[in-house]
This record gives C-alpha cells, sequence and structure tokens, in this order.
C-alpha cells in the first residue's frame, strides 16, 4: 500500500473505530441519563411540593399538579425562565392551592444556568430560594419596596428569580383550583 | 542536568509540574484556566476532567503512532481527544449523576484545551506509551496545581473562602473584591503568579 492510500484509509479507520465506540456507549448509556433525567425532575419536584406524592405532568416541562396518596390536588409546580444576566434563569416553584409558594429550586449551572460564578450563580444558594416561601405574586426586591434581599452584585439575577415567580403565579392562576 | 544526557523518566512526570508547567511557562491552556478558576473548587473540576482525557489521549495516542503519517497526524489526533471526551460526558452523565452536575460545564471545554492537543504533538507522538504516561501525569499535576492555586487565590479575594470555607472575617465578606471573579481578576492573578514564578527561577540561577 502507498502512502497516499494508507493516509486515506488510516483516516477512515480511526473514525470508524471512534464512531463504532461513540455508538456503543451511546446506545449503552442513553436509557440511564434518560432514566437520571427524570429522577432528577422528580427529585426537585418533590423538594418544592413536600406534601405531594405524585406528579401529573399537565403542560410538558413547564406545569405539573402535585397530587397526594388519596389522587386529591394539594398544588402545583410550575417552570419558568425569565431574562437574568447570561440567559434566561430557570426556576421550579412549588405552589399551595391559595396561591403561596411552598418551595423554590434555581436550577444549577449544569442544567442550564448561565449566571456569572460568585455573583449570578449565588442565586443558587438555599438562604436565597428560602426567602420565597410563603409569598405571592405581589412578592419583590427590597430595592424596589418589596422585602426580599437580593444577591449582593447580582440584582438583575435576583430580579429574574423573583419576576419568573410572580409572571408564574399570574400565568398558572387558572391551574389553582383544586 | 545538562541537556546532552538523555533525560531520564522521573524527568517526564516532573517536568510538566514547574520547569514546564504547560500554562505558567508555556504559556498555553490559558482559556479554560481563565474561565473555570472563580473558586478552588471549580478550578480543581476542571482539572480532573481534563487531566483523565490527558493521560488517556497521551497513551492511545503514543500506541497509534507508528501507524499515523505526519501529514494527517492533526486531525487523527482530534478525532482521538474527542471521543475521549464525549465518552466521558455519557459515563459521567449515566454513572455519575452528582458528579456531573459539578463537572459537566467542563467537559466540552476539554477538546479545546490546547494543552491536550499540545502534549500529544510534542511528546506523545515521538515517546513511548509508559513515558507518555508519564508526561500526562505530570501534565496533568501541573494543570491542577496551577488550576487550584488560581482558583483559591481568587475565591479568597472575590468570596472571603477557600473550597467555600471561611476564612475572612465578616467585614470583609461584606464587601469583598469582586473585581478577582471576572477575566481581568483572572489576568492580574496569572500575571502575578507568572512573575513570582519567574523570579524565583531566576534567583535559583
Amino acid at each position: 500500500m502507498n502512502s497516499k492510500t494508507w493516509m486515506v484509509v488510516s483516516l477512515i479507520i480511526t473514525c470508524a473505530v471512534a464512531a463504532f465506540a461513540l455508538a456503543e456507549i451511546y446506545a449503552v448509556t442513553k436509557p440511564k441519563i434518560v432514566q437520571q433525567q427524570v429522577d432528577a425532575t422528580n427529585s426537585a419536584l418533590g423538594q418544592v411540593l413536600p406534601s405531594a406524592k405524585t406528579f401529573n405532568n399537565v403542560i410538558p416541562d413547564s406545569l405539573w399538579y402535585g397530587l397526594d396518596s388519596a389522587g386529591t390536588k394539594v398544588g402545583i409546580v410550575f417552570r419558568s425562565g425569565e431574562r437574568g444576566y447570561g440567559g434566561p434563569v430557570p426556576v421550579l416553584v412549588g405552589l399551595d392551592l391559595t396561591g403561596h409558594v411552598v418551595g423554590l429550586r434555581v436550577a444549577s449551572a449544569a442544567e442550564g444556568l448561565k449566571e456569572t460564578p460568585g455573583l449570578g450563580l449565588k442565586s443558587l444558594e438555599p438562604w436565597f430560594g428560602r426567602q420565597f416561601v410563603g409569598a405571592d405574586s405581589t412578592v419583590n426586591l427590597k430595592k424596589y419596596g418589596g422585602q426580599l434581599d437580593a444577591i449582593s452584585g447580582a440584582t438583575i439575577t435576583s430580579n429574574a428569580v423573583t419576576k419568573g415567580v410572580t409572571e408564574g403565579i399570574r400565568k398558572y392562576a387558572s391551574h389553582l383550583t383544586p | 542536568m545538562s541537556p546532552q544526557q538523555k533525560p531520564s523518566r522521573w524527568s517526564y512526570l516532573t517536568n510538566g509540574i514547574i520547569r514546564e508547567n504547560p500554562v505558567l511557562i508555556l504559556m498555553i491552556g490559558l482559556c479554560p484556566t481563565l474561565a473555570t478558576t472563580t473558586s478552588a473548587r471549580d478550578g480543581l473540576g476542571m482539572a480532573a476532567a481534563a487531566s483523565f482525557v490527558l493521560i488517556l489521549s497521551n497513551v492511545v495516542i503514543s500506541l497509534v503512532r507508528k501507524f499515523v503519517q505526519p501529514s494527517i497526524r492533526i486531525p487523527i489526533f482530534i478525532i482521538i481527544i474527542s471521543t475521549f471526551v464525549t465518552l466521558i460526558d455519557y459515563v459521567l452523565q449515566a454513572y455519575q449523576p452528582s458528579l456531573y452536575k459539578v463537572l459537566g460545564v467542563f467537559v466540552p471545554l476539554i477538546v479545546v484545551n490546547c494543552i491536550i492537543l499540545g502534549r500529544a504533538e510534542a511528546f506523545a507522538y515521538g515517546h513511548g506509551i509508559f513515558d507518555s504516561f508519564l508526561d500526562g501525569l505530570g501534565n496533568s499535576l501541573g494543570f491542577t496545581v496551577l488550576l487550584v492555586t488560581l482558583g483559591s487565590i481568587r475565591e479568597f479575594f472575590a468570596a472571603g473562602t477557600i473550597f467555600g470555607a471561611t476564612l475572612t472575617p465578616a467585614w470583609y465578606r461584606a464587601a469583598p473584591m469582586l473585581f478577582f471573579i471576572f477575566p481581568p481578576g483572572a489576568f492580574l492573578t496569572i500575571a502575578i503568579l507568572k512573575a513570582l514564578v519567574i523570579k524565583f527561577k531566576l534567583g535559583k540561577g
């Protein structure tokens, strides 16, 4: 085999081996990855609405009804993404049937949060989410006349989370009936 | 060690740590270095993921080097490196979701980390498997030490903590030097580190 032919053949072999390895690994890991994502969503839903035992996905990836063990609706969970500093800030919010926040979870950087590390990324710290417990659609940052502490140096991110909560409560208010 | 002497195995391992530290001395791989060292933990995460790929790709490239013609070596290196990166991405996602949560954002960055291509080109293509493994390990250690140091310094000044452990009084943490978390802070810190290393090396003669 002359060197030009070998050049082409060796490149083809490399690509074929790489493609085969990737395809195999993909086939093996894909079901596990999907399962992990489902588990992660379920555990996140459980965190923001602990009183519910099962969740019924009403609007794909945006709205869930939380049901207790008897099948009675105890609240709703919605996902919203208001514009922050580096893109939408994905938040998962659990509401009871009176429209008050039970739990709030900001998605981590691996789940698509693109805020500045050390500033906007601090929205992941538990104290920030806990402030929203019991809030309704009138909640706001201290800076705008409300009662929430913003993350220092990250007003835009703090505001995106707050708006995500208030806009979401307004948008899904019609789903709060039992 | 005089240049005529055949370099020892030990030097393959230690070269990458200080004397030929990929970031501080060779000034390669600066992009992931500056981007991911906003905290000590993130720096360690990036270093761990990159080290894994660096060692594996060094070994595999050294293994196949006899079959790879010089004119097409770069495409083949890239295919090997990106295959490993994608494999790690899938495996971490499937089996180590909690680790993936921390490292996930860094994994795609490894493909463009020129330390890995640099070691493949400069070392693994011309050396045996075990030597390439040592070289990969040494460079990984050098990269890790630097990233953790840089991350610790920046986290200390910008947040008052290192690895999340509080080390400064409350009055400092109330108004820390946020400058260090931003890209200019990264450039300044790495410039000071480089200046210190040069002074240290020159001082030793």
